[in-house]
């Protein structure tokens, strides 16, 4: 057996001035880092817009605004806490929160089936600063997350004024909007998070899932109120001034105002973009 | 130019790559090649900073892969010809590439049209053959137009016309001044177009040199049939050689078919038959590489 580790030059040198070769030879720095982010957002754009499953999710959230206004208007008709008539005014957010949840899908999916299908390599081979991707990467996702929410209002709104309700009260529905929209942006960007910490698809869509439909009522249902009203889905509940059947006059009490709601909610996303990335530079891209 | 210096990589208590040192140069096709865990991949993925080393770096033109503003305009680098997502089409998943690179979106279809795919260009990627993918990620590495090509078994699935395409396209890129930097376990197929091998096995460094050198670390054998077989034994065996005599059948390494031929003339011994048996580069990398197998059929 040869072992060796003597510099080897292999073959004779030939000139490198190869279409320019030594032009390209240039060190980045964080000027240019920064100056690649609009590059990585066009990138992560084609991605979200080239794929069927965006598309399909993006049509299930109009149906989804459709519909709950729909059954709202033509089946339950009244509002189970106060037992007035439902109106445009209180329902056309009502698919709001089935809309957070698939910005957070879509959120998750948008990096863990990077991982699954091998594609992280080629966009960590071609952009070595890692937070430049990620930062393309969620400012596209945001995006998504306010378009989804957009539609779904909209979706929501014609279906509710189409079945006959009345419009109601809607001097708050502005403010509702837009807090709504913040959601959706956050919720997205918490799933991309959340993708980059599990990075495995299934795994990180049924743990979501269960969070929020199981693990996180079963804690607001333990905890006292002023410690349930910090978990993250309690924030999105308070951004769309959702009320529960669990709420007492205590955990009413104990609420959190909006912008506190959404400040709570911006700091798990953030949190779950930062410990992603923080993986993403630790780990090997495999 | 690409400079490998003291290239390290543990995975806990195994060590995947060690101490691993070798230039490849530009214009030249170097293969490299080693059994199964031989540290191959680890090294590929280390190349293009999608693995950190524990220890060493990987220069391009003097300049790290993970320093280089613009990697893919430099390198161009195939790891993993699964590497695409299949609900995206072939032209999708070029322009999001470029984009990232910012590389003129014209390139995609100059690529396309290189690797033969312009007619699957807005097909979706899973319904692509295991051929038509190693072909779209060829494109993807070219795409920035880079100097030096980084591959990994390139050829698996490829009909013979795609490997003759890929041989002929490798060879074109090296002579145009390119450094192309190709692993294959196509041992046979590697030796029709490579100009050098970096050989490695058990993670370490065996041997980087040109194919003509690997070449001749293999031993000539010469086969003899002669009624006078254990003269010319005697004879040869003055000369240190290793000789096996089987009837009238002998054999003789580390000596050429002249020299025996030679021999036999001058003390007039009968030959009726003299072969020069020379071994295969697949023989002598086995040998090179055999101890060091990770993985070996019973």
């Amino acid at each position: 057996m040869i072992t060796t580790t003597t510099t080897k030059t292999v073959g004779p040198a030939v000139t490198d001035a190869r279409r320019g070769a030594t032009n390209r030879i240039i060190t980045r720095t964080r000027r240019h880092d920064l100056a690649a982010v609009p590059a990585a957002i066009t990138s992560e754009w084609i991605k979200l817009r080239s794929l069927r499953s965006n598309r399909a999710i993006f049509g299930l959230t109009i149906v989804a605004g459709v519909v709950m206004s729909w059954v709202l208007a033509t089946f339950v008709k009244t509002d189970p806490y106060d037992h007035l008539p439902f109106t445009v005014a209180n329902t056309f957010m009502t698919a709001t929160w089935l809309t957070t949840v698939m910005a957070v899908i879509v959120g998750i999916l948008m990096y863990t089936s990077e991982v699954q299908h091998g594609t992280i390599a080629n966009t960590i081979a071609a952009q070595p600063a890692r937070w430049v991707s990620v930062a393309g990467k969620a400012t596209v996702i945001a995006g998504f997350g306010l378009v989804l929410g957009v539609v779904g209002i909209i979706a929501g709104f014609g279906s509710a004024v189409a079945s006959g309700m009345p419009m109601g009260d809607l001097s708050g529905a502005i403010a509702a909007t837009a807090w709504g929209l913040v959601l959706t942006s956050l919720a997205a960007v918490m799933g991309l998070g959340v993708g980059m910490i599990i990075r495995h698809s299934s795994a990180a869509v049924s743990m979501t899932l269960v969070w929020t439909f199981v693990l996180e009522n079963l804690i607001r249902s333990m905890a006292p109120a002023g410690a349930s009203r910090l978990l993250p889905f309690s924030a999105a509940n308070g951004m769309l001034g959702i009320r529960s059947a669990g709420d007492t006059a205590t955990t009413l009490a104990a609420a959190l105002s909006t912008t506190q709601d959404a400040v709570l909610f911006g700091g798990y996303a953030l949190a779950a973009i930062v410990a992603g990335t923080v993986m993403l530079y630790r780990r090997d891209a495999d | 130019m690409i400079t490998v210096s003291a290239l390290t990589k543990r995975y806990g208590s195994r060590v995947a790559v060690s101490d691993m040192t070798f230039d490849v140069a530009a214009g030249r096709v170097t293969g490299f090649v080693g059994p199964n865990g031989a540290g191959k991949s680890t090294t590929m993925r280390m190349m293009v900073g999608l693995t950190r080393p524990d220890h060493g770096d990987v220069r391009y033109h003097g300049v790290s892969y993970t320093r280089l503003q613009h990697p893919t305009r430099v390198v161009g680098s195939v790891l993993d010809a699964g590497a695409m997502h299949p609900g995206r089409t072939a032209r999708n998943h070029l322009e999001a590439m470029a984009a990232l690179s910012r590389i003129p979106a014209r390139r995609v279809d100059e690529v396309l049209h290189q690797v033969g795919l312009d007619s699957a260009a807005d097909q979706r990627a899973g319904g692509f053959s295991l051929g038509m993918r190693q072909r779209l990620v060829l494109a993807g590495a070219l795409l920035g137009e880079p100097d030096v090509l980084l591959l990994d078994e390139p050829s698996n699935g490829l009909d013979p016309d795609g490997i003759r395409w890929l041989r002929t396209s490798l060879s074109d890129f090296a002579a145009g001044g390119g450094t192309v930097f190709v692993s294959s376990h196509l041992i046979g197929e590697l030796a029709m177009f490579a100009d050098d091998l970096v050989v490695v096995g058990g993670g370490r460094l065996l041997a980087a040199e040109p194919v003509a050198a690997t070449l001749a670390r293999g031993e000539t054998t010469v086969v003899v049939r002669t009624p006078d077989a254990a003269e010319l034994s005697r004879l040869l065996d003055r000369r240190d050689l290793s000789i096996t005599v089987d009837g009238d059948r002998l054999t003789a390494k580390g000596i050429t078919l002249a020299a025996v031929s030679q021999i036999a003339f001058d003390h007039r011994i009968q030959v009726i038959e003299v072969t020069e048996v020379s071994r295969s580069l697949e023989e002598i990398l086995l040998d090179m590489t055999g101890s060091t197998a990770e993985f070996a059929a019973a």
